[in-house]
């Protein structure tokens, strides 16, 4: 069981600056890492995995300094983006990888093991192209933990998978918190998913740490607006953007209220079976169906706001152009910090 | 509308109209018909019962051997030194890395007699070199290598290039050091391209006549090569064809374009059908 810390790391890459960047990782702990495309996650997990030379700052395994060694002494297990699997050799040949280059001639025994574990056996002669995406995901993930990782790197698990592959995936992240006990660095866009799996979240804009915590710190802190879109928050509005509303309206109402960054809030819920007295006034733009009921935006002024139903889909859907009447409880509102300031990204 | 007509009509909507598709058949065709057209020419001109006689002459087989063993080692040579020029200019960035590229192409665009012309002022008796190569083995193999190692290092280059990077640090970080990592990722990966750059450099050595007319018209035996006084089959062909003897070059020439024929088919027909231990995998359907 190996306890990680990552101490103020940078690094450069062309015309690129990452960090520095903080992470402490306890067995089993899975950090997600988020941010746009060209914020640094590639970057910053090809640092960790020793491809790219840290520029200051150290990586610790249990206290030891793992910053100098080469990617193949630092006792991990990487999966890059797009998986990089090898093509020339089959499924079990794959996952036995690690153990064959250190000589050891219990690789196929322990790759048909953990082909198993992942339901893979079947599979074991085949190639890597004739697998479905699911299929070479968890192939990936038995090849990195063939060789018993102390920390595994995984670069956009969830990327071009279906439903089913998806679900899978999140199962197998529970395992390995709960049964192998391996701390998982897992860079990602998508925040939903982050949300469902990661203990601790570090967000990337352009290199920089938006913010580290854990889920609910990063719920209850005044992030920025970036961040506020990423994690999840249907309405988002810059300060500037409520500055142009007039007096008296929404918007105006919103900036009273908004943080030196805006303000974020969750879709409002609308009762749509009864005459209210809601405060505000807005056209219908669009709408949509989903498992919690309608999903519908309105706009008001000249913001587009996101709304739902209250309670599962009516039987009388609210039309396009009609105007509907909505609240926003003032205790819901999400006071917004400043954007961070821009520098160029590498596309990674 | 049968289940059947109802699957069948979106696909037909994709297929090409006749007159895309004839253009594509009427343009390839003509090009095979360029290739096909003189050596048709040649393989009818001689009887099948000269082209057994020239199969039977020792002076022919004696060039075809020399031909071969002086192209196989040519073609040693680009697996010493052209792969891992080619692994250099696909991995590595330097200063004068296009300039090196120029130079690998350059063999391919100046005339070959040019080439040997080169390389007798090299190694001819007198040069500034120590030993000379004047109609030996030596002279035929280094023409050889002169015109054909660069396929190999371009192919080499690409095959290389084309190696996902993402691979090769997924080997790394599984606990493959560089050599490792280069000798049970990158090269096997990099095969099937590698091949088809030997093979190329293969047929360009074998067909070489320029630089030879000039370095080794006439190989006499000596070190490595203990065989009667002979030349190249291109060579050869060549003077019967000024000597007048047509019907025995296009003879000999139908013989050697058998040869050819029956060797690269069997190489193709074996590396579709999986046999050869390159192309496995994702190549493989």
């Amino acid at each position: 069981m190996s306890r990680w810390a990552v101490e103020g790391v940078t690094a450069h890459l062309e015309q690129f600056d990452l960090g520095p960047v903080d992470l402490s990782l306890t067995p089993g702990h899975v950090a997600a890492v988020l941010g746009n495309s060209g914020a640094g996650k590639t970057t910053l997990l090809r640092t960790l995995a020793g491809f790219l030379p840290v520029r200051s700052g150290r990586i610790l395994r249990n206290g030891e300094d793992l910053t100098e060694r080469p990617p193949e002494h630092r006792g991990l297990g990487y999966v890059p983006q797009g998986l990089g699997l090898f093509p020339h050799r089959t499924v079990e040949r794959n996952v036995s990888y690690p153990l064959d280059v250190r000589g050891r001639t219990d690789g196929l025994a322990r790759s048909r093991k953990l082909l198993d574990r992942f339901g893979l056996a079947e599979l074991a002669r085949r190639y890597p192209a004739r697998l479905s995406g699911g299929e070479r995901e968890r192939v990936a993930l038995a090849r990195a933990l063939a060789a018993e990782p102390e920390l595994v790197l995984w670069d956009e698990p969830w990327q071009a998978l279906d439903v089913e592959a998806r679900y899978e995936l999140g199962r197998i992240f529970e395992e390995l918190r709960e049964v192998d006990r391996i701390p998982v660095v897992v860079v990602t866009h998508d925040p939903g998913l982050a949300f469902s799996v990661a203990d601790s979240f570090l967000v990337l804009r352009r290199g920089r740490p938006g913010f580290l915590g854990t889920p609910s710190e990063l719920l209850a802190s005044p992030i920025d607006p970036f961040t506020a879109r990423f994690v999840g928050f249907e309405n988002v509005f810059a300060r500037a953007a409520l500055a142009r509303e007039a007096a008296g309206s929404f918007g105006a109402w919103l900036a009273g209220r908004a943080g030196e960054g805006g303000v974020a809030f969750a879709r409002p819920a609308v009762d749509l079976g009864a005459r209210t007295a809601a405060r505000w006034e807005g056209m219908v733009r669009s709408v949509r169906p989903t498992p919690e009921g309608l999903a519908f935006t309105v706009v008001v002024g000249g913001l587009s706001v996101a709304l739902r139903s209250a309670g599962p889909a009516p039987v009388r859907w609210p039309a396009v152009g009609e105007r509907l009447r909505f609240d926003a409880e003032e205790k819901s509102l999400h006071l917004l910090a400043p954007p961070a300031p821009d520098s160029p990204g590498p596309d990674a | 509308m049968s289940p059947a007509s109802a699957n069948a009509s979106p696909r037909r909507r994709w297929r090409t109209g006749p007159a895309w598709t004839g253009l594509q058949v009427a343009l390839s065709a003509s090009l095979l018909l360029l290739f096909l057209l003189p050596l048709y020419a040649l393989l009818t001109y001689a009887p099948p019962s000269e082209i057994g006689a020239a199969a039977g002459d020792p002076a022919v087989r004696a060039a075809l051997w020399l031909t071969f063993y002086a192209s196989g080692i040519a073609v040693l040579a680009s697996v010493v030194f052209a792969i891992p020029l080619g692994y250099l200019l696909a991995r590595r960035t330097f200063p004068g890395h296009s300039v090196v590229e120029a130079i690998v192409a350059l063999p391919v665009v100046v005339p070959h007699l040019l080439v040997g012309l080169g390389l007798f002022l090299l190694l001819a008796p007198g040069s500034p070199l120590f030993f000379s190569v004047y109609d030996t083995l030596y002279g035929v193999i280094f023409v050889m290598v002169f015109v054909s190692a660069p396929y190999t290092v371009l192919a080499s280059e690409l095959a290389f290039r084309a190696v996902d990077t993402r691979v090769l640090e997924a080997s790394r970080s599984l606990g493959a050091g560089p050599a490792t990592s280069f000798l049970t990722v990158s090269f096997p990966i990099a095969l099937r391209g590698i091949i088809g750059g030997l093979l190329l450099s293969w047929a360009r050595a074998v067909s070489e006549i320029g630089g030879i007319l000039i370095l080794a018209y006439t190989v006499y035996p000596s070190g490595l090569y203990n065989g009667p006084t002979t030349s190249t089959i291109s060579v050869l062909v060549y003077n019967l064809f000024q000597n007048g003897n047509l019907r025995y070059a296009a003879a000999v020439s139908s013989f050697f374009l058998l040869i050819a024929f029956v060797l690269f088919t069997a190489i193709r027909v074996a590396e579709r059908s999986g046999w050869l231990p390159w192309g496995r995998g994702e190549l493989t359907p």
